[in-house]
């Protein structure tokens, strides 16, 4: 009972914090500005969820290249909350002799803390330089940033909002998993010794965790449309996914074409343990060859550990707790109505 | 008698049964033939990649169709009779050897007949033969199992097809990429663990077929 009403609180809890808590503010680029040297420029920051007119006068903008020099802007101004117009003296001389500089951005103020975004600017020199001159990029260190400390999301290109979803997509996999699982438990169990209890708990695991492989799909699809661009792209564990989710709809076609319920049971069984042990294969292997748009695949390391900051987890464990806990429920109550509809049956 | 005596007459049993029902066997190999050149119409140039795919795509489903009378082609009764007289698991040994070489057959056809009518564009031959080797003993073993589940079903053909999909679908991505390799269409010297993937994977499959046979022939 008590884990009934824990699975409601955390969920509530998750639905809201998840939704409501803003993301970290950060900054905006659409296109790289091209800076001659030797000119003063001015380049336009779009904030995100900033509020720069309030701390303008103590922003402080520098640009960055390789982490090695920064310089500092002139002036900063703010024109709205979203908007923040910084000058800067670009010297005429350069660190380095290359063709083009790519410049990353920092602003720091004590309401925002640090933000960066890298690639914002580009310096292009009308011919190339002959040597390499660092004196004006070191004069302004960088000291003294600020930390955000506020309870925020983090906060990532390509991303923005959507990143709320991670309380709901990823942990709809785990419970995924772990209801397929106890499926080949009982399973197993059914084969050891052929209770009618084992093959209905084994029966109403698979439908649990087939329904919640559908939601994180669809969650996933949801996403997918906001940060790739499309519902549907052929990433490897979107095709391996609708494999294993086929699996399982072949798993209750099985089960169902048997004159003889015991023995269908029994062939089902054998059939989800089966095919549970080359999911493993499917799920483990396959997607280490080909390249895949989730993060951690191959070339997209998208989160990391840095990314999942402290405020995320803090969400997430008991998004993942909530989930399974209200699975675990909805599967003990298929599994009631399956026993009782058993005993109909045979009376 | 000792095993492998009893294994090598049920392989005998296999060979001699289809030799004598020759209508399978020449229903087989028709199969691929005409799937060959249904294609061929279908395509008539078929560039490396499409035909790459095409490939796999005609072996497997060949494949199924020649993997799913192993066990409704004799009867009930004759079969029981099979597992009292010799080890049950040493019966679907036999058959899952008799499938591999006859999936062997199968692909060295297709591969005769395709390469006739759409050109060869297989560069390196040991390695194409290595993959259709282990892709014919993966198909075999899954199928053969599959084919075991469904043969008590009243609609086994259709049950057959969709339980074996998602089953053998990582052994044909292994298998596609190991023969684009071999197609010399990507560049990739590290093969050796895709190899090495459809071995451990081939593994999984044999070892559990065991496991669950047991299970399945008890009626």
């Amino acid at each position: 009972m008590w884990w009934k009403i824990a699975s409601i609180l955390l969920l509530a809890g998750v639905f809201l914090a998840g939704l409501l808590v803003p993301l970290y503010p950060g900054l905006q680029v659409d296109n790289p500005e091209v800076l001659v040297p030797g000119k003063t420029e001015a380049i336009a920051l779009r904030g995100y969820n900033t509020f720069f007119t309030q701390s303008s006068d103590s922003t402080r903008v520098w640009l960055t290249f390789k982490n090695k020099y920064a310089l500092q802007a002139t002036q900063v101004s703010a024109t709205d909350n979203v908007t923040l117009l910084a000058t800067f003296a670009v010297p005429a001389e350069l660190p380095v002799t290359d063709h083009s500089m790519s410049l990353d951005v920092l602003v720091d103020d004590p309401l925002h803390g640090a933000m960066g975004l890298s690639s914002v600017a580009r310096i292009q020199p009308k011919a190339p330089l002959q040597a390499a001159n660092d004196s004006a990029w070191r004069v302004a260190e960088v000291r003294g940033l600020h930390k955000n400390t506020a309870f925020r999301y983090t906060i990532l290109p390509n991303n923005y909002e959507s990143i709320r979803n991670l309380f709901f997509h990823v942990p709809m996999w785990m419970v995924m998993m772990v209801m397929f699982l106890l499926s080949v438990w009982h399973s197993v169990q059914y084969l050891r010794k052929p209770l009618q209890l084992a093959d209905a708990r084994a029966q109403m695991y698979a439908e649990v965790g087939l329904l919640f492989g559908l939601l994180g799909l669809v969650t996933g699809m949801l996403w997918a449309n906001y940060t790739w661009g499309a519902p549907w792209s052929n990433d490897i564990k979107q095709l391996m996914t609708v494999a294993a989710l086929l699996i399982y709809v072949s798993y209750f076609i099985l089960r169902s074409s048997f004159d003889e319920p015991e023995k269908g049971a029994r062939i089902a069984a054998v059939y989800n343990i089966f095919a549970f042990a080359t999911l493993i294969p499917l799920i483990y292997i396959v997607p280490r060859i080909f390249s895949s748009l989730h993060p951690g695949g191959e070339g997209n390391p998208v989160f990391n550990r840095e990314d999942l900051n402290v405020n995320m987890r803090m969400v997430f464990y008991p998004a993942v707790l909530g989930w399974t806990l209200l699975a675990l429920w909805v599967a003990q109550l298929r599994i009631r109505f399956k026993v009782l509809e058993n005993r109909l049956m045979d009376r | 008698m000792t095993k492998w005596n009893v294994f090598y007459m049920l392989l005998q049993k296999e060979v001699v049964l289809e030799l004598r029902q020759r209508y399978a066997l020449s229903g087989i190999l028709l199969y691929v033939c005409s799937m060959v050149f249904v294609v061929y119409i279908a395509a008539i140039k078929v560039p490396p990649p499409v035909w790459n795919v095409l490939y796999w795509l005609i072996l497997l489903f060949a494949s199924i169709n020649a993997v799913v009378k192993s066990f409704v082609q004799e009867s009930g009764a004759r079969q029981l009779y099979y597992y009292q007289i010799a080890d049950p698991s040493m019966v679907l040994l036999a058959k899952i050897t008799y499938n591999t070489l006859l999936l062997l057959v199968l692909g060295i056809l297709a591969l005769l007949t395709f390469g006739l009518v759409a050109g060869n564009p297989v560069k390196d031959f040991p390695l194409f033969f290595l993959t259709l080797v282990l892709g014919s003993l993966g198909f075999a073993i899954a199928f053969t199992f599959i084919a075991a589940i469904a043969s008590g079903a009243s609609n086994s053909a259709t049950l057959m097809a969709i339980l074996s999909f998602p089953v053998v679908l990582p052994i044909l991505l292994t298998l596609v990429r190991l023969s684009t390799i071999s197609l010399r269409l990507i560049q990739d010297t590290a093969y050796w663990r895709d190899v090495v993937n459809l071995l451990a994977i081939d593994a999984i499959l044999i070892t559990l077929t065991f496991v669950l046979f047991p299970y399945v022939w008890r009626d």
